[in-house]
């Protein structure tokens, strides 16, 4: 099978730093993969070696196909990216930043600058200089840059940095349906798991320079730790009681959350056992862990 | 468009809408001003002494002739040094804002390759200088006309003319270096730090008698700041200089393909 991303044993190290460790990627054409990790865990040095901007201490990269040499080579007609803030010539107008990046892209077709303008939503700023752009059309900017020749794959990391939540939800439709409908492979790094959540359909979790998992969405769905929370007028009532049933009960910020099967499976048992101590429940709900919270629990993190 | 001709539109593009290209050309254009004020003063030896330390200078520069062959051995003098420190200026602007603005990251995953993007910047700078040193030249005829000296003649224009050409080259084929230290350092800082030590090793080469062997002083000898050029100059000093450009190019190239982009 041919993957869009392949990486084997990638490894970078700077000075005693590990950056990467032995990670192993594999995305299919037309998947959208969230690669998610903390603050330093490699995301952007994993998408860095994938466009050939660092040189791997070990390991091989093939992108589409085609191996990433160190020395610049790559299928870089046919990939589009966004790596870490965008960047533009500040003296330069939003058209003529694109207008490099089209010509530097060999692309012939004139109207390409103006079709992707219209497209990411920068046509009321094609004619403002860079240097004088909001931070969130400055991320415009830089993904009509990524999309400017149509590629195949998109590497992106934090796509929705610095928008704001219109242009959020505008960016992930927009990506949705360019791998639904054109079957473009997106990889998308982010901190807004939530984000990720929602588009994607593959995700990888990086910690420390390791890819700790990898998983599609639905597998994700069932590893995600179901529980029951529950509100109460008196919370410190219904806690002791739930405690004197046996259950192992954590509270939190206002809510009791119940993680064991007997409860998540017998609701309508603890809202009797809670109206028969007299407090009733005022909120009883199964919820799913969030990919936040399931991130939190791979990486050893904290809420 | 080819990978070469799309690369350099894009650099011209960039230049062209920046304010350097106008304050590099007010900053040589100072050159002749300057000159042609040497001329004025030296004219009139009572307005020289009024002067104080300008009219001072202006006779240890020129030996106190006002005169087209002094006129444009003080052009000559002032682009071997003035010339070597704008022109590095120059080449810091063009590789190092790149790094500056964090666009280098823009240029590296292209199917136009780095080689030819650091190609393009180089002959924009060659463009760039020539073009500056046209402006000094044409300028430098309209203020020696201005200023009304004499010696003029064809033959000294013409000579003069190459002589000014072949210091800017030489300035020139010092500048991928700077371009390396620009690219390595990120920035324009480390350039221009560059730029200062090695005017001042030049400077300090000179008087020991080795600049011939040293790259950065040749421009200074080949404008005359030390004596007839013939006398201090020789086949290895060109040979140096050609080497320290074919070094200096190369090392660029290899670290824009090579280096992590970190």
């Amino acid at each position: 099978m041919s993957f869009a991303i392949e990486t084997n044993e990638l490894s970078k190290s700077y000075g005693d730093v590990r950056a990467l460790d032995s990670v192993n990627l594999r995305v299919k054409q037309g998947e959208i993969y969230g690669y998610l990790g903390l603050n330093g865990a490699g995301k952007t040095t994993t998408i860095r070696a994938l466009l050939g901007m660092v040189r791997p201490s070990g390991g091989t990269v093939k992108v589409l196909g085609q191996t990433v040499s160190p020395n610049g080579g790559g299928p870089w007609s046919q990939v589009g990216h966004l790596v870490e803030s965008p960047a533009a010539y500040p003296e330069l107008t939003v058209r003529e930043n694109l207008e490099i990046a089209r010509r530097l892209h060999f692309i012939a077709n004139k109207n390409a600058t103006s079709r992707v303008i219209e497209r990411l939503g920068l046509a009321s700023c094609a004619d403002r200089k860079a240097g004088a752009l909001s931070t969130g059309n400055l991320q415009r900017l830089g993904l009509a840059r990524a999309l400017l020749h149509e590629p195949q794959l998109v590497l992106l990391d934090e796509p929705a940095k610095g928008l704001d939540p219109a242009g959020v939800v505008e960016i992930r439709e927009l990506l949705a349906s360019l791998a639904h409908e054109q079957g473009v492979t997106v990889f998308m790094s982010s901190h807004i798991l939530t984000e990720v959540d929602r588009i994607a359909t593959r995700f990888g979790i990086i910690h420390e320079g390791r890819l700790i998992e990898e998983l599609d969405a639905q597998r994700l769905e069932e590893l995600r730790s179901p529980r029951l929370e529950i509100s109460a007028h008196d919370l410190r009532a219904a806690q002791k009681a739930l405690a004197n049933a046996g259950f192992d009960v954590r509270a939190n910020e206002g809510t009791m959350v119940l993680t064991e099967p007997r409860a998540i499976n017998a609701p309508d048992h603890i809202a009797a056992l809670l109206v028969t101590v007299g407090t009733p429940p005022t909120r009883l709900a199964v919820e799913q862990e969030t990919l936040e919270d399931y991130f939190l629990r791979l990486t050893g993190g904290e809420r | 468009m080819n990978a070469f001709s799309a690369a350099l539109w894009a650099e011209t593009l960039k230049a062209r809408r920046s304010k350097v290209p106008l304050m590099t050309a007010a900053g040589i254009s100072l050159l002749p001003a300057v000159g042609g004020l040497f001329m004025i003063i030296l004219k009139d030896p009572e307005r020289a002494r009024a002067m104080g330390l300008i009219s001072v200078k202006a006779q240890l520069l020129t030996a106190g002739v006002a005169d087209w062959p002094t006129y444009f051995e003080v052009l000559s003098q002032g682009m071997g040094i003035g010339g070597a420190v704008l022109f590095a200026i120059i080449t810091a602007w063009v590789f190092g804002r790149e790094f500056s603005d964090h666009t280098a990251k823009e240029l590296l995953a292209l199917p136009t390759p780095r080689e030819t993007i650091v190609v393009a910047k180089f002959v924009l700078i060659a463009l760039w200088i020539l073009g500056l040193s046209l402006l000094v030249f044409v300028v430098g005829l309209g203020v020696g006309a201005a200023v009304s000296i004499p010696g003029w003649s064809p033959e000294l224009a013409w000579t003069s003319f190459w002589a000014l050409m072949a210091i800017a080259l030489l300035n020139l084929m010092l500048l991928p270096l700077v371009a390396l230290v620009a690219s390595a350092g990120r920035g324009y800082l480390p350039p221009f730090g560059w730029t200062v030590l090695t005017l001042a090793l030049a400077q300090i080469i000179v008087v020991m008698g080795w600049g011939d062997w040293f790259p950065w002083s040749v421009s200074v000898l080949f404008a005359g700041m030390a004596g007839p050029r013939a006398e201090l100059l020789g086949v290895h000093s060109y040979a140096i200089v050609a080497l320290t450009f074919v070094g200096g190019l190369l090392s660029t190239v290899i670290w824009w393909r090579s280096a992590d982009q970190a």
